[in-house]
C-alpha cells in the first residue's frame, strides 16, 4: 500500500499532488494493503513548523514510529528485531546491535525469515530497543504493509522489513518476494507510483509489483519487424528510440513504479544451482547488466574469508 | 545586519545591505543589486587561521561578498539548512558550510582521535558567536536533539553538524564476524553524549569504515 512519504512539514518537493488521491493511487486488492492514515499517526504534537522557529527538532519520543521523518528517511520504532541492508542506518536512539545476518544465535532467525539463504550476507539484523533512523543516498524511502500479500521488488530496492515477514528469492532474476504480514520499506529513484494491469513499463522504471502475475518481455513488434525499424535495430544505425522493449504486466494488482528511469544498483540475490527447470539456474547473477551506471554493482563485499567461492553467501554466513 | 532565507530548498538567499557575508568560493549563483566578491585567504580565519586549516586539513576556500542586494548561494543542488547561533558554537564538517554571517567567528578544532576512522578528519570546523549559518546536506538534514539519559548514535557518513555541549565518541560494533567480511555493515558509529542538537543527513558519504 502507499504509504506516503509526507514530509513532516506541507512542503512538496516535487510539486506534486500528494498521493493517494486518484483513485487509480490506491491499491484496493484486499489482499494487498491496508490503507493507513499516515498523517494522523504522529502520537506527539509535531515540532515547530520549519519557517517560524527553525527547523523541526526531532527525539527519541517525537520521532515518527514506522513511518516517514522526510521522504528521505525513515525511522522505525525497534522492539525486537528488523531486517536491513547493510549500511544503511543513519543514526538510533536507544539500545541496538547490528549483526550479520547468520552470525552466531542468529541462526536460526535465519532459517525463519529468509528462506534462500544465498543472499542473507547482505542482510544486517538490528536488535534492541530504541528509534532507528534509515535512509539510503537521499533515494526516496516509502514504507508499505502487506496484509498477508505478496510483493515482489527489485533486490536494490528493497531497504529493511519487519521480522514478521518472509523474503524469498523471486525466480525472475535480481528480484525479492516477500511474503506475508507486516511492514517493509523500500528505496526508490524519485517518489513511487502505483499503477494497475494492463501496463506495459519501462524496464529501467520498474520498482516491484504486487498480487499480480509475473511480467512477460513485450516488443514493439511492428517497428521491429519493419524495415527501417529492423535495419537500426540491427546496425544501430540512426539510433534506437529506447522504447521498443517493455515489461507487460496483465491480471489484478499493482505495479511499482519510480519516477526516473535511473536504476538502483542492484544487489546481489545469490546463485541458483544449476538443476533442471530452473531459469538461469547455475548462472551468476551479471552484476552491470542493464544498470543505470551505478558503480556500486557487483559484490560489495569487502576482501575477506566470507568471500571465497560465494561459500559464505550459500550457506549465510 | 545580512538577512538569510531559502529560496526553495536548495537555494540561500541573502539580502545585503551594505554588510557582508562570508561564503564557500564559487557557491554564488546569482545575484541582484551591487556585489564585491574578495576571495579570503585560508578560510578568512587570519594567518593563523590559515595555516592551522593548512596543517590539518580542514581546508575552506572563502570568499568574502559585500554589497547592497539580494545574492543567490547553492551548491551542487544539494538541501540547504539554516542555523541561528546566539552565542553557542556550531561544529559542522567544512564541506557542509556554505556561507556565514560576518559577525560569526570561525575556526578549526580538535575533535580527537575517532575522526579518524571516521573519514571526517581530525579536525572540524567551528562557528560561533550570533548570527546566521547556513549548512548544507545530502538531501534534508534531520535535526536530532540529544539529552540527558538519551545519547545518540550517528553513522559517521550521515554526519553533518552539531551545536550544544556534546561530546563525542567513538563506538565500535565490530566483531569477529567483521573481519570476514560478514560484520553487521555499522561497524563504526559516532556516540554523541550531553546537551546538544545533532545533524544527519539522509544519505552517507564513503567513509572508510562504511563498508566494514
Amino acid at each position: 500500500m502507499s504509504h506516503p512519504p509526507q514530509p513532516p512539514h506541507d512542503q512538496q518537493p516535487y510539486g506534486q499532488a500528494p498521493y493517494g488521491q486518484s483513485p487509480h493511487d490506491q491499491p484496493t486488492q484486499p489482499g494487498f494493503a491496508v490503507p493507513m492514515p499516515t498523517q494522523l499517526d504522529f502520537t506527539v504534537p509535531l515540532p515547530a513548523a520549519p519557517d517560524s522557529s527553525g527547523p523541526a527538532v526531532y527525539d527519541a519520543h517525537s520521532l515518527p514510529v514506522d513511518d516517514n521523518v522526510n521522504p528521505y528517511a525513515f525511522s522505525v520504532d525497534l522492539n525486537g528485531s528488523y531486517f536491513l541492508q547493510k549500511g544503511k542506518m543513519i543514526a538510533y536512539y536507544g539500545d541496538i546491535t547490528f549483526q550479520g545476518v547468520g552470525a552466531g544465535v542468529l541462526d536460526r532467525v535465519l532459517g525463519q525469515h529468509f528462506n534462500s539463504p544465498m543472499h542473507a550476507a547482505d542482510w544486517v539484523v538490528a536488535q534492541g530497543r530504541g528509534k532507528l533512523l534509515l535512509a539510503d543516498r537521499a533515494f526516496d524511502l516509502n514504507s508499505y504493509d502487506l496484509d498477508d500479500g505478496n510483493l515482489t521488488v527489485r533486490s536494490g530496492n528493497l531497504l529493511a522489513f519487519d521480522p514478521a515477514l518472509r523474503l524469498k528469492q523471486s525466480i525472475i532474476p535480481g528480484f525479492l518476494t516477500l511474503l506475508g504480514t507486516g511492514k517493509f520499506v523500500a528505496a526508490s529513484n524519485g517518489p513511487v507510483h502505483f499503477v494497475e494491469p494492463p501496463v506495459r513499463v519501462d524496464p529501467q522504471a520498474l520498482v516491484g509489483w504486487a498480487d499480480c502475475p509475473a511480467p512477460c518481455h513485450h516488443y514493439d513488434h511492428e517497428y521491429l519487424h519493419g524495415v527501417i525499424g529492423g535495419l537500426r535495430r540491427l546496425t544501430g544505425l540512426g539510433g534506437a528510440s529506447g522504447e521498443e522493449h517493455q515489461f507487460e504486466f496483465i491480471g489484478a494488482g499493482q505495479v511499482l513504479l519510480q519516477s526516473t528511469e535511473v536504476l538502483m544498483a542492484e544487489r546481489p540475490v545469490g546463485q541458483v544451482d544449476a538443476e533442471a527447470g530452473v531459469p538461469v539456474g547455475g548462472v551468476p547473477p551479471q552484476p552491470g547488466a542493464g544498470h543505470g551506471g551505478g558503480p556500486g554493482g557487483g559484490s560489495p563485499q569487502v576482501p575477506g574469508l566470507g568471500n571465497l567461492g560465494d561459500l559464505g553467501r550459500r550457506f549465510g554466513l | 545586519m545580512a538577512q538569510f532565507r531559502l529560496q526553495g530548498s536548495r537555494v540561500l538567499a541573502v539580502e545585503l545591505a551594505g554588510d557582508a557575508v562570508k561564503a564557500r568560493n564559487g557557491s554564488m549563483v546569482a545575484y541582484t543589486g551591487q556585489m564585491a566578491f574578495k576571495k579570503l585567504t585560508g578560510g578568512g580565519d587570519g594567518l593563523r587561521g590559515m595555516v592551522t586549516r593548512r596543517l590539518t586539513g580542514e581546508q575552506m576556500a572563502v570568499m568574502e561578498v559585500k554589497g547592497q542586494g539580494t545574492c543567490y548561494f547553492a551548491d551542487k543542488a544539494t538541501e540547504i539548512n539554516l542555523v541561528r547561533l546566539t552565542g553557542e558554537t556550531l561544529y559542522v564538517e567544512a564541506d557542509n558550510l556554505l556561507c556565514t554571517e560576518a559577525g560569526l567567528r570561525t575556526g578549526t578544532t580538535f575533535t580527537g582521535l575517532n575522526g579518524v576512522s571516521s573519514g571526517n578528519g581530525l579536525f572540524t570546523t567551528k562557528v560561533e558567536g550570533h548570527g546566521w549559518a547556513a549548512v548544507t546536506s545530502n538531501g534534508p538534514a534531520i535535526v536530532l536533539r540529544v539529552g540527558k539519559d538519551m545519547p545518540l548514535r550517528v553513522d559517521p557518513g550521515a554526519y553533518v553538524a552539531h551545536t550544544g555541549s556534546l561530546h563525542r565518541s567513538l563506538k565500535s560494533g565490530a566483531g569477529w564476524t567483521t573481519v570476514i567480511g560478514e560484520g553487521g555493515g555499522e561497524a563504526v558509529q559516532v556516540e554523541f553524549t550531553g546537551e546538544g542538537l545533532v545533524y544527519v543527513q539522509p544519505s552517507e558519504k564513503r567513509t572508510p569504515g562504511g563498508d566494514v
